[in-house]
């Protein structure tokens, strides 16, 4: 399962997936609560750090990226799965 | 950040078509869960 996130509006977002042709979620995280969590939200005045993170069956973290390949680096996560 | 090991923390969000997802609905499954600055932007 691909998740992606960020800041933005639905909206915004929908444009987004829409140009790209995603087939999985793209989460908005307006309020950035997620980000905090997730460590990448650490400059408030500007978007999300590409972090990648990967949670196994089990709800815990398997990995942690604190800066990951946008477009490259959720496909070559999943062969690795 | 987080560590291999960590609980990852459950969240609740609106993805972009409105529709609400929380990490709890794919327990069993593996999730890959990336970050970016903003809608549109190259990486």
């Amino acid at each position: 399962m691909i998740l992606g996130a960020s800041f933005d509006s639905p909206a915004e977002n929908k444009k987004f997936a829409e140009k790209f042709h995603f087939n999985f979620p793209l989460l908005c995280d307006t309020d950035r609560s997620i980000g905090t969590a997730y460590g990448a939200n650490a400059d408030p005045g500007k978007g999300a750090q590409r972090v990648g993170v990967v949670i196994d069956t089990n709800g815990k973290i398997k990995e942690w990226h604190a800066r990951v390949d946008a477009r490259a680096w959720p496909t070559e996560v999943l062969k690795t799965l | 950040m987080l560590n291999p090991g960590d609980k990852a923390p459950d969240f609740t969000a609106r993805d972009h078509t409105g529709k609400s997802v929380k990490l709890a609905d794919f327990k069993g499954k593996t999730v890959v869960l990336w970050f970016y600055p903003k809608a549109d932007t190259p990486g």
